[in-house]
């Protein structure tokens, strides 16, 4: 339709990638200490909404993160090994914290992009109400 | 005289052309087309809105939809406004 409904699926969709992201860090969170846990890790991409309108922000394929699981010594742990470790999760609690708050501060962004959007079209409106 | 009465009525029918609507088909159909894309609009909330409540569909495209259709009625509302406007203005008009 018009430029500032397109603003507005544009914000939305990034509103929309934003809490995918938060969802998953999240998910990092809470599995900390589960043993054998890769953390995950999620891609944004664009995608052209229309013809040549390039837009709305996609998330991509989750990644499980490859790095070395830690290794904890507790023998009395029903997955510990002869040397008596097991492994845990490469989750790293500083790290998530701080891509949650970027994640945060992007849906800030996004919040009052869309917040503008509109404020500008009932402007618009009120020139024409006169 | 005659001659310059005659000079009036010539200059009062070519006025007259101007103020005839132009083709009122042209200007029906485009507000036929914002009408449909109106209808469209609500509509599409409608069932988003629906969705949202029901499915537990993505909330952020309820709040785009719903942004979208207050973007369309407050336009509908304020051309229908100076619509009814003009109106009563040309009925204020003393003949």
């Amino acid at each position: 339709m018009s430029e500032f409904s397109n603003a507005l699926s544009v914000s939305s969709s990034g509103l929309q990638a934003q809490s995918q992201r938060l969802r998953h860090l999240s998910e990092n969170i809470a599995n900390v200490d589960t043993p054998g846990y890769r953390r995950k890790t999620i891609a944004f991409h664009t995608t052209m909404m229309g013809s040549d309108t390039p837009g709305l922000v996609e998330t991509g394929r989750v990644r499980m993160d490859q790095s070395d699981l830690a290794r904890i010594y507790d023998p009395t742990h029903p997955m510990a090994d002869e040397s008596g470790n097991y492994e845990g999760s490469n989750v790293n609690l500083m790290i998530e914290l701080a891509d949650a708050r970027e994640a945060q501060r992007s849906y800030e962004a996004n919040l009052r992009m869309f917040e503008q959007t509109r404020q500008m079209g009932r402007s618009l409106f009120d020139l024409l109400r006169r | 005289m005659d001659i310059s009465a005659l000079g009036v009525a010539k200059k009062y029918a070519s006025a007259k052309t101007a103020t005839e609507p132009s083709s009122s088909q042209s200007a029906g159909e485009y507000l036929a087309g914002i009408t449909r894309d109106f209808a469209a609009t609500l509509q599409e909330t409608e069932e988003t809105a629906k969705a949202a409540m029901t499915t537990g569909a993505d909330p952020h495209a309820l709040v785009q939809a719903l942004a979208q259709t207050e973007m369309a009625v407050e336009a509908a509302v304020t051309v229908r406004d100076r619509v009814v406007e003009a109106y009563q203005e040309i009925l204020r008009m003393p003949v």
